[in-house]
């Protein structure tokens, strides 16, 4: 049977096909404000890109913020079973999951089959996620698919001390006032992210393997700054950030 | 009018409903902030316990008086207090337990000029030899301070009979507690959360024969009820949930609510008072045998051991904490009972809160990935 998972995130929509194991197809689009239409498109779009028609698929299951306005999926799921689901079938032998989004990110503990142990999800505050990059990005007028690459090349990464998005932006501009460079005040962002994450990570207990996921897995400066802190090796799939899509396509195929 | 709408109507309108007791009985309203309060010698004293829970406007008035960092019931207790909205009030009492109640009662005196004012001074370690008699003592002291300052003499005769108007309201609330965690659908969560809500504002003579109404009533509802084994029971802990609407979310996501450890909840009505011939040592044998409150000492585990046994005895599936943030005692608790559950295999979220509650999204996947979880 031929299932699919969509994944309502606060920025970008994802959609995933799986059938028997395999993997279809994925598609990652903006959400934008509506999530209802954003879930619809990137459906169509994924059905588009593998050349099939909706008839094919058996099952739907949506996740993410977003899940309830996907009104054609046949059921639900959090985003936190999701990404333990599509982690599991990715790379079952994963312990512990990374996951950081757009306004989210999580802690997920695995137990031996795959299953959620215990999970830590950050507060209502978006310091440690992808829209804290985003704020980020624009104070420093550096595209933020650069801002991987840009970090790794510090070797003094500046301190940014503060939590708070807000807070952080406006030490970051007095940074920039100060004359440091643009890649070291980069590093260091991505260092105070690390920090943060790696505190909801000692909540739930550090077990190896660990892997990321979610979209901020693209960005290489805060994987590195991530295994930098926690001194262990995280693995990053090419389908980090279609990740919850295909757990919840996976969830569609045992309905 | 039937007894839930009463009941809504007080939850809802507190302090319009208070004004008007008040007004119809001439009865003098006292504040207060902690289940450690003896409502007996207050009720005793011709008085009216009125429970204050923080508040539900913007927290401005108080910013000036406390910092930010302590928790948003402290801060919106003392809002409350400033803004004039619980003007009716003849007096307040602050039991030992938190160091923030105890600032507050400070700043209370010196900001919000009116009657009464009592800091009742608890034994912190309660599980000590002198410790019943030192309750005991404060208890007295209590009583003939709420005597004077109300031109009262406070009897054994009217105190026996609070003891026993409070003992029935007490019994009720755990037998509808019961009842209901055997038949969770019998009254929404949300419902149960407003009933104990108005319980420690209501005319507590009017409350008791209310309650023991609803008891009836659930009782005869019960008796056609089967079990529901697909429900996902959930015990929460803390020290007070301000939220109703957090009943309904854990209820979509297929679970329900089957008992708690708050301070508005199940330690509100744990234990009564025994019979003997004096009533302030009856009131301290149950202060010191309930359980306790994480601002006092019983033991290290004695907690941890209480909500172990509570998860058993409900045969929950799991246990939500929702802990407020800058909660000193409920979070220095936290990590050993988190231990203990860990080992006893038992399923934990924290969940920490702070008023006003933060965006629903983000609280509704936290219930439902723990439901899904369990």
């Amino acid at each position: 049977m031929i299932t699919a998972g969509i994944d309502i995130g606060s920025i970008t929509a994802k959609a995933a096909l799986v059938e028997n194991g395999k993997i279809l197809g994925t598609k990652v689009t903006f959400t934008g404000y509506n999530a209802e239409a954003a879930g619809r498109k990137v459906y169509e779009d994924v059905l588009a890109d593998s050349g099939l028609e909706a008839s094919a698929v058996g099952k739907i299951v949506s996740t993410g913020y977003g899940r309830n306005s996907v009104k054609f999926a046949d059921r639900t799921f959090t985003e936190i079973m999701a990404h333990a689901a599509g982690a599991n079938f990715l790379k079952p032998e994963v312990r512990t999951i990374i996951d950081i989004g757009g306004q989210d990110s999580k802690a997920i503990a695995l137990d031996e089959r795959g299953k959620v142990k215990n999970f830590v999800m950050n507060d209502k505050c978006a310091a440690g996620t992808g829209r804290f990059l985003e704020v980020m990005a624009r104070a420093l007028e550096v595209d933020l698919d650069e801002f991987g690459a840009m970090s790794l090349q510090s070797g003094a990464p500046s301190k940014i001390s503060s939590l708070c998005t807000v807070f952080a932006e406006s030490e970051v501009i007095s940074l920039i006032a100060r004359g440091e460079q643009r890649f070291d005040i980069i590093a260091g962002i991505h260092e105070s992210i690390a920090a943060r994450i790696s505190s909801m990570i000692a909540r739930v207990g550090l077990t190896e393997p660990v892997m990321i996921t979610g979209g901020v897995a693209r960005n290489a400066g805060v994987v590195a700054a991530l295994e930098g802190k926690l001194g262990v090796k995280i693995a990053v799939l090419p389908s980090a950030q279609v990740n919850g899509a295909i757990g919840a396509a996976i969830l569609a195929s045992s309905l | 009018m039937d007894t839930m709408t009463e009941f809504r109507e007080v939850a809802d309108q507190p302090y319009g409903y208070l004004q008007k007791l008040k007004d119809q009985t001439g009865k003098k309203m006292v504040g207060y902030v902690c289940s450690y309060t003896p409502e007996e010698i207050l009720l005793a004293a011709g008085a009216h316990p009125v429970r204050l829970f923080g508040t539900k406007q913007q927290i401005h008035l108080a910013d000036s008086h406390l910092q930010s960092y302590s928790c948003s019931i402290v801060r919106g207790v003392l809002e409350e207090g400033l803004s004039g909205r619980i003007g009716f009030l003849d007096g307040m009492v602050f039991p030992h337990t938190c160091d923030s109640i105890q600032r507050l009662s400070d700043i209370w005196r010196l900001n919000i000029p009116f009657g009464f004012h009592s800091d009742l001074v608890l034994p912190v370690k309660l599980n000590t030899p002198s410790a019943r008699d030192y309750m005991t003592d404060v208890l007295r002291k209590f009583q003939n301070d709420v005597g004077r300052a109300l031109g009262v003499d406070i009897t054994d005769d009217a105190l026996q009979k609070a003891i026993g108007t409070m003992n029935a309201i007490r019994q009720s609330i755990r037998d509808i507690y019961e009842i209901r965690s055997q038949y969770p659908r019998l009254m929404s969560g949300a419902d149960l959360y407003t009933l104990v809500r108005a319980s420690m504002m209501m005319d507590r003579e009017r409350l008791a024969g209310m309650l023991s109404e609803t008891v009836v009533k659930m009782k005869a509802k019960a008796a056609g009820e089967k079990p529901d084994p697909s429900l996902k029971r959930i015990v929460l802990a803390g020290g007070m949930c301000n939220h109703p609407d957090i009943y309904p979310m854990i209820e979509e996501a297929g679970g329900a609510v089957v008992w708690d450890d708050f301070c508005t909840g199940a330690r509100y009505f744990a234990e009564l008072v025994a019979g003997g011939d004096d009533p302030a040592a009856g009131i301290a044998e149950r202060l010191i045998r309930r359980v306790v409150c994480p601002a006092k000492h019983a033991g290290l585990d004695r907690r941890a051991k209480h909500i172990l046994r509570l998860v058993k005895e409900q045969n929950a599936r799991g246990v939500i904490f929702l802990l407020f943030k800058f909660c000193d005692p409920h979070a220095f608790d936290y990590p050993d009972i988190r231990k203990s559950m860990d080992e006893a295999g038992i399923p934990v979220l924290l969940l920490e809160m702070e008023d006003p509650l933060p965006g629903e999204g983000q609280l509704k996947t936290r219930f439902e990935a723990f439901l899904e979880m369990v």
